[in-house]
């Protein structure tokens, strides 16, 4: 707590040093900025003349500012928009990955066959192909979902496969030879025992969805949190207009903010179902 | 004898993948739609499924104007560049921050705060630091590699077993050579596979990175300029050669990782 206070204090600190606005924004101004994007209408006025070229002028109330409260983006709009998309990845993308995951832990066949069809499809970065579902799909959601869905599946299926193998493999051997199958093997044994490696896995895959969320939403979308980032319009137009860092910090304070919630969230959720494991 | 099974069956299966595709771009040839709506206006002449004919035909107009050697050679520098300075600030760091333990609290706040940060969000704040050109794209990579691999650094020296340190301080050894022949060994497993992990980091930043105000030449650019088109035969040609690139990355992180864990089968 402490040192998080010092680290506003640095930041403080430097951006005083350096006295130039447009690319340290002073502490105030990303307060300012925090409380207009939170849809209090409060004015930017006043400060960030510090620039010392014509071209570095910066304009107080910045352009990104403005496009953004002109299309009546707040911050919680797009961080639940953003919320959104990442839950529907998990929804779809975990039941898929892990479903992968144990067929390939669990059959050595499936194993052999599947496992250099997947090294291909995981070595391809979502984000890159949102171009291609598009032309397949036309402008909608589904070019922003695909990508987090494939994304998560993909993170999943390697810790799901590590637990059903390696740690899950001699109970499951055991539960065969007292004659456990069908669902009772499954859920009481295979799914337990793979337990802690899928829950490490879904950790990483929060912060993957999070990261292709954002990244799709930078792309090719026209709300959501990488859109905020990235200053409202569309794809062609971005980047034109001058990116105001007040904004862009808020922006990654929020994400940063809500991914540790997610965490912590994660975390609870695996204690509390891996509680067997310490036993 | 079950190696060789193995390696028939992914044969086998890779084979199967494409005579799949290619079979389906043949039965698609002339009766997917060809005019699309994309929002604003329509386009014509897309292939959605390019046939293997045009596939290597594009390929090979591609590698003869030298497009895509070009494309690669600039890409694959600026994830080697932004993998070896990430890396080696965050290791560095992360070794620092996990040996002295007053360091540790003053690196707290930085890692809770970039943990959690989508490694893509950086993008636009780069871009308004360092500008369009190449140190944004570098200087992202390497951020997202660092905080990666700080990570592995610090959780592999913190999680070095207390029986090593022990055994190593009952032997004698003490700062220097403790850490050395003792601390670093046992953090490699750590430190190499968060090495993995952001190699594959490095390249889907690169994508987003090069997507964003593209120039030529770059494999980012030519995926947007085939996008722009559209141009299929090229957009596929793109993700394959940057899969084959990410899959190359890998297999050299995992060979360092078989280096840095030689001595736990020495171990064993």
């Amino acid at each position: 707590m402490i040192s998080l206070l010092a680290l506003i204090g640095v930041y403080t600190l430097a951006a005083r040093l350096l006295s130039r606005p447009d690319i340290l924004p002073p502490t105030e101004e990303i307060g300012r900025a925090f409380g207009a994007l939170l849809g209090r209408g409060v004015q930017l006025g006043g400060g960030g003349e510090g620039g010392e070229h014509a071209h570095h002028q910066h304009h107080s109330a910045s352009q990104q500012m403005d496009t953004l409260l002109q299309e009546g983006v707040t911050l919680q709009g797009a961080l639940a928009i953003t919320t959104g998309r990442v839950l529907f990845g998990l929804g779809v993308g975990l039941p898929l990955g892990i479903l992968l995951g144990l067929l390939m832990g669990a059959s050595r066949r499936a194993d052999d066959y599947l496992h250099p069809i997947y090294t291909v499809a995981r070595s391809v970065p979502p984000l890159a192909f949102i171009t291609y579902i598009m032309l397949w799909l036309g402008h909608s959601e589904a070019h922003r979902l695909i990508p987090i869905v494939y994304a998560v599946a993909v993170t999943m299926v390697i810790p799901t496969y590590h637990g059903a193998r390696d740690v899950a493999g001699k109970y499951v051997e055991a539960a065969r030879a007292l004659g456990a199958r069908g669902p009772l093997l499954l859920f009481q044994i295979l799914l337990p025992a793979a337990g802690p490696a899928m829950l490490g896995g879904l950790r990483y895959a929060l912060a993957i969805a999070w990261m292709t969320a954002v990244g799709a939403e930078m792309l090719m979308a026209e709300n959501g949190m990488g859109n905020l980032l990235v200053g409202g319009g569309m794809w062609s137009s971005r980047f034109q207009t001058r990116s105001d860092p007040a904004v862009i910090i808020v922006g990654i304070l929020a994400l940063a903010a809500v991914g540790w919630a997610m965490d912590a969230g994660a975390k609870v959720l695996g204690a509390r179902l891996t509680r067997w494991a310490r036993r | 004898m079950m190696t060789w099974t193995k390696a028939r069956r992914a044969v086998i299966a890779l084979v199967a993948l494409t005579a799949v595709y290619v079979l389906a771009a043949e039965i698609g040839h002339g009766r997917l739609p060809e005019r699309l709506w994309l929002g604003a206006h329509y386009v014509d002449n897309v292939k959605l499924l390019p046939t293997w004919r045009q596939l290597t035909e594009e390929g090979a107009f591609l590698i003869e104007s030298n497009i895509l050697v070009d494309s690669v050679v600039v890409s694959t520098r600026r994830v080697t560049l932004g993998l070896l300075l990430g890396s080696v600030a965050g290791i560095l760091l992360g070794l620092l921050t996990g040996a002295a333990s007053r360091l540790e609290a003053l690196a707290d706040p930085w890692v809770a705060f970039f943990r959690f940060t989508p490694a893509l969000a950086l993008l636009p704040l780069f871009v308004v630091w360092f500008g369009y050109g190449e140190s944004s794209k570098i200087l992202l990579i390497a951020a997202n590699v660092a905080v990666v691999t700080f990570l592995g650094a610090h959780q592999g020296v913190r999680g070095v077993s207390r029986v090593y340190l022990d055994a190593a301080a009952s032997l004698g050894a003490e700062g220097w050579l403790r850490f050395r022949k003792v601390v670093l060994p046992a953090a490699f497993p750590s430190i190499f596979s968060s090495l993995r992990v952001a190699a594959g980091l490095a390249w889907v930043t690169i994508v987003v990175a090069e997507l964003v105000n593209a120039q030529m030449p770059s494999l980012g650019y030519l995926l947007a300029l085939s996008g722009a088109y559209p141009r299929t035969p090229t957009m596929m040609i793109a993700l394959a050669t940057i899969g084959a690139l990410v899959l190359v990355f890998d297999l050299l992180a995992l060979l360092l990782y078989a280096w840095g864990t030689r001595w736990m089968e020495r171990a064993a």
